[in-house]
């Protein structure tokens, strides 16, 4: 199939929905880690206490791709991810996480040909509003 | 004048670099530029308009695209509604000879860039395919190549008379300028630069000593 056809088929409707609670020690565990000092990222009992902007880059779905999406695996590699944020995530919140598959396109590098697959996963709180859109990008290399 | 003709926004999906940051880098660094070119990957950005950072810098900024073929990448200087209509832009397998022929019919400039990269470039195509009518001029100083393909592009431009442009290929801020063209006549806006790249008044150059 071509990325179009691919796209065409698989692309922009949600193929997976998860559901988490967010704790504050999970807050605060990901901003020391990130290295942040700030206060309103690492003390619960600051007056504005949210998640670092990158917080929910580490979210993952029960599923990468949707079903019956043809992928090998053995030539693939992680492309890396990007976030657009809308509003903090705060402890408290409960969150939800929808995955589609946003783009897929093809170029070509020095190594060859690869495909782009790019997951979205957009993140709401319970009262519906929009915190953030997280992109991430599996390239499948074509064999040498 | 001196302008970098291959240069990449966060507009191409692997660019880095805001075109307002490239402005300050040159501006800071004092680069010998006049300007630059942005080729962005298989696509031309119609939506951007960069005229207020043209005004607020004193620099040229001019939008081409980087398309990709199945011998390697090829720079269109000169895109207008007639060349995105000719072909898709997005599909990385277009015939060389059709784009060369196209942005020949629709008054655009095609330049098969970093001709000697493996596989991307021009030259190892033109080793196992056999050699495209069409081919002008090529680039034969790109920022983003490795040690002897620029070289090789070189030789071919030489072996085949073909005129020479340089370009940084920058993804990223600090890599505008690593190379560049430089025309003996002056480029006010992108006909201009069509018209000066079908004459032979330009060479490809280097405009800052490299690290």
């Amino acid at each position: 199939m071509t990325a179009a056809e691919l796209l065409a088929e698989y692309g922009d409707h949600v193929f997976d929905e998860i559901d988490l609670d967010i704790e504050p020690d999970s807050l605060v565990g990901f901003a020391t880690a990130c290295g942040e000092t700030q206060p309103r990222f690492t003390d619960p009992s600051d007056g504005d206490f949210q998640g670092v902007p990158s917080y929910l880059t580490r979210i993952h779905g029960t599923r990468s791709l949707p079903e019956g999406f043809p992928v090998e695996m053995h030539r693939c590699f992680d492309g890396g991810k990007s976030i657009e944020c809308h509003l903090p995530v705060r402890a408290g919140d409960k969150v939800t996480g929808r995955s589609e598959i946003h783009d897929i396109f093809e170029k070509s590098g020095r190594s060859g040909t690869m495909l782009f697959i790019v997951h979205r996963m957009n993140f709401y709180n319970q009262q519906g509003d929009h915190l953030a859109t997280v992109d991430w990008r599996l390239i499948q290399r074509e064999m040498d | 004048m001196i302008l970098d003709l291959h240069s990449h926004s966060v507009a191409s999906d692997d660019g880095r670099a805001k075109v307002e940051n490239y402005c300050q880098w040159i501006s800071k660094r004092a680069l010998p530029l006049d300007g630059f070119v942005l080729t962005e990957h298989r696509q031309f950005d119609d939506a951007n308009d960069y005229r207020a950072l043209e005004d607020e810098f004193g620099l040229l900024i001019l939008k081409a695209s980087e398309v990709e073929t199945e011998y390697g990448h090829v720079l269109l200087f000169g895109v207008n509604e007639d060349l995105c209509a000719a072909f898709d832009f997005a599909d990385i397998r277009n015939p060389l000879s059709r784009v060369l022929e196209e942005a020949k019919r629709c008054g655009a400039v095609a330049v098969p860039c970093h001709p000697g990269r493996p596989k991307v470039g021009m030259c190892a195509h033109w080793e196992t395919k056999g050699a495209v009518e069409g081919v002008e001029i090529v680039e034969t100083l790109n920022g983003g190549s490795r040690e002897g393909e620029n070289e090789q592009a070189d030789d071919y431009a030489e072996r085949y008379g073909w005129r020479k442009i340089g370009g940084s290929d920058s993804h990223i801020v600090s890599h505008i300028g690593r190379f560049a063209t430089r025309f003996e006549d002056e480029i006010r806006d992108i006909d201009g630069l069509v018209r000066a790249l079908g004459g032979d008044r330009f060479e490809a150059i280097i405009p800052i000593a490299r690290d």
